[in-house]
């Protein structure tokens, strides 16, 4: 951990190096010179940027991570992956519906449920969501991936070439368009449309500072 | 997992947790809380900030990092750059996150062929780490008048009313096109959109999709950028400087293909600006929530085309930012945690506010804690104080934290932190740039032909930002700059040349100004050393 000024060494970009113990794998780069900008953009483990795969020192299993996130440790093997091809469909605004799923991603179909996508760095069951949407559950499927944050990584190992990750925006974005509109929201528009604060906002706008300022703590205060 | 150095310390915190809960803490009154800011908070700072010797705002105050980069010559060699242009298009916009794209698609929904440049991927920004939600005024006992009241009060009075207004006016509208475009916003039984408290705000305000809003909307706005026929995308392209013709309209930019190492430019009839703010500049040396990209370049670009700025002496400073593990530095922790009833503790077990105070009462607060020896001191020699994350799970249930924030818990899980057992050590990280390039309500510069969204304008949010308010501010504004730059797609863009630039260097010589800045700044440097 942090705090001691152990040198380790680990295999970073296919060449072994030194480098402190405690880094990201992405600090491990720039610290060794690497001027790395592809896969690199919030730092907090949100944008989904900064894919990695890395063997841990004795471990026969290739793993998956997000480079800002994953501290680095003495003998891991360790590249990025900024960026894996997938299939996102085309398809217009207006015809985003749940049945046309199945037209717009067929391959989803195929999915046998080998679970070599559950690999999430945001630890989503990939599988369980990908059975939910083929089984039409599409609410239990968009449930599961608000924290999705579309590294791909999941697509990166389907033998199925599913992009798991488009497949469950698609479903996000065709269920919140089947939803009611919300009475909150369209009681609102109905009054602004109908010009029901006028009158409060030319008061407000014949206010001089003072007035103004008297008038905003009220409110608060209210 | 904490050191065992550090974990000493944590029996402290859990030492005195039983008193604790029975404590009350009093609000700060107007005059404690003056000289709490006066004193503490970063932007009080006198000896961090200086007045600007040259351009449009000359005599204005902003902080040292700031004022470097805008009296510092570009890197580029202006000679050696063709300024014919490679591409041709109605609306050039620069920036690819909730402003940028909201520009795009709108100008592509007018007609306007778009070009959209980012210095990194599309949707990496400041957007994305939106957690804690987006103000709008549906709720019955709400209004529109009163959330300018609050955003009014919230900013100190400093904010333009004008700007205001329109962003509290457009907010309703601009959800109901969200919904359209298939975001899926939280809501209550009865299929409202739900809305929760925050600080500031007279009435709950916040509506959000668990505690990954900004996301959830970048997600679904990329998504649309895809399927729309009318916008280029060119990712990793970073502006390095503006372009204008000979009355000194703005009419394209200078972009760097980071792939292949070139210049390009890139002539359009008109320039959206929406490359967000500059907590990478580490104001003051302090942390910050950013992402990797928020350098200021646009306050840079713009101040040398000759564009007014506003409140650039005015930053935001989150009160709990992470500080340890050290690769977590900055990050942030959700207010929310605070509003549920979490204490902000010292090293002695104490708590020293009320964490009910405002971002900018309670960063300030933490920072005299540290000044006055009472902070936390952990072996990589930073100082914090403990945000007392343990406390919800005994004063509300067991498992509580894990339900309400399940990515803020597993992140730390992650780092093997368990929050609801131990404590986090926190310090105030740079969060929002207050000011900018001021706009009008269409979301144009001083300068013609030149709009901006998002952080990197000004004069809305006057001397404090209240929760919220800067995910409807990028909508609202990134519609508005869009739809006002698509109009001007019969526009003669006239010649591309580089004449502001050179006016604005003739300045620089002049005053004998020969800053070894060089700016924009465009990437971070020393980014591991970052504290």
């Amino acid at each position: 951990m942090k705090g001691d000024d152990a040198i380790i060494t680990v295999e970073l970009e296919g060449r072994k190096i030194k480098v402190p113990a405690g880094l990201t794998v992405i600090e491990a780069l720039w610290d060794t010179g690497h001027d790395v900008k592809r896969g690199i953009g919030c730092l907090s483990g949100l944008c989904g940027a900064c894919t990695v795969a890395f063997i841990e020192r004795e471990s026969k299993k290739v793993r998956f991570g997000l480079g800002c996130q994953k501290v680095i440790e003495e003998g891991m093997n360790v590249i990025m992956i900024p960026c894996f091809p997938c299939r996102a469909a085309r398809y217009s605004l207006e015809a985003v519906a749940l049945e046309k799923l199945k037209e717009l991603y067929d391959e989803l179909y195929t999915c046998n449920d080998c679970r070599a996508c559950n690999i999430c760095p945001e630890w989503i069951n990939v599988a369980g969501v990908m059975r939910a949407a083929m089984a039409g559950d599409y609410e239990a499927a968009a449930a599961q991936v608000t924290d999705c944050v579309m590294c791909g990584l999941c697509a990166s190992r389907c033998p199925k070439n599913i992009a798991p990750h488009f497949v469950a925006l698609y479903i996000q974005r065709a269920l919140a368009r089947e939803r009611p509109s919300p009475p909150n929201l369209e009681s609102r528009l109905e009054e602004i449309e109908s010009f029901r604060y006028d009158g409060e906002w030319s008061r407000v706008a014949a206010m001089d500072d003072e007035a103004l300022r008297e008038f905003c703590t009220a409110m608060a205060g209210r | 997992m904490y050191p065992q150095a550090m974990c000493d310390l944590i029996d402290i915190v859990d030492g005195t947790r039983g008193k604790r809960k029975g404590e009350a803490i009093e609000r700060l009154s107007a005059a404690e809380l003056k000289e709490l800011l006066a004193r503490y908070h970063p932007d009080y700072r006198e000896a961090a900030f200086r007045n600007l010797r040259v351009g449009v705002n000359r005599g204005d105050r902003t902080t040292h990092e700031i004022a470097d980069l805008l009296e510092a010559f570009s890197d580029l060699d202006h000679s050696k750059i063709d300024l014919r242009p490679e591409y041709d298009a109605d609306v050039l916009v620069l920036g690819g996150g909730g402003a940028g794209v909201t520009a795009a698609l709108f100008a592509e929904g007018m007609g306007a062929r778009v070009i959209l440049a980012t210095k990194l991927r599309l949707g990496n920004s400041n957007t994305i780490m939106a957690l804690g939600g987006m103000q709008v005024s549906v709720h019955e006992s709400d209004s529109p008048v009163r959330h300018f009241a609050d955003t009014m009060a919230a900013g100190k009075f400093a904010g333009n009313r004008k700007l205001v207004k329109t962003m509290v006016e457009d907010g309703p509208r601009i959800v109901q096109w969200l919904l359209d475009l298939g975001v899926d916003f939280d809501r209550d039984g009865e299929g409202n959109l739900a809305v929760k408290g925050g600080g500031g705000l007279s009435a709950p305000r916040i509506i959000s999709i668990g505690d990954y809003t900004g996301l959830n909307i970048m997600k679904v706005l990329k998504d649309q950028i895809r399927q729309v026929e009318g916008i280029d995308v060119f990712e990793f392209s970073p502006a390095v400087e503006l372009t204008t013709n000979e009355f000194g309209e703005c009419n394209g930019a200078v972009l760097y293909d980071l792939g292949r190492k070139r210049h390009f430019v890139v002539r359009a009839r008109a320039v959206v600006l929406a490359t967000g703010g500059s907590g990478r500049l580490h104001m003051q040396g302090f942390p910050t929530s950013n992402n990797f990209g928020a350098t200021g370049d646009a306050l840079i670009l713009a101040y040398r085309a000759g564009a007014r700025l506003e409140g650039i002496d005015s930053f935001q400073y989150h009160p709990t930012g992470i500080m340890f593990p050290e690769h977590m530095v900055g990050v942030l922790v959700t207010e929310a945690i605070r509003s549920l009833g979490a204490h902000l503790v010292n090293a002695r077990g104490e708590r020293f506010v009320n964490e009910l105070e405002t971002r900018d009462a309670c960063a300030a607060a933490i920072i005299r804690e540290c000044e006055r020896g009472n902070g936390v001191r952990i072996p990589s020699g930073a100082t914090g104080v403990w945000l007392d994350t343990p406390l919800l799970e005994e004063t509300r249930e067991k498992g509580f934290l894990k339900g309400r924030f399940p990515s803020l818990f597993r992140h730390f899980m992650r780092v093997r932190l368990d929050i609801s057992k131990q404590p986090l050590l926190v310090y105030p990280t740079l969060h929002y740039q207050n000011g900018g390039i001021l706009i009008d309500e269409k979301g144009e510069t001083t300068v013609k032909n030149l709009f901006t969204a998002g952080e990197a304008a000004g004069g809305i949010h006057g001397r404090n930002r209240a929760m919220g308010n800067s995910l409807l501010d990028i909508f609202v504004f990134g519609r508005r700059a869009g739809l006002a730059a698509a109009k001007r797609k019969y526009n003669e863009p006239g010649n591309v040349t580089l004449n502001h630039v050179h006016r604005y260097y003739d300045r620089l010589k002049a005053l004998r100004i020969s800053s070894t800045a060089k700016s924009p700044t465009l990437f971070p440097e020393f980014i591991v050393n970052k504290l």
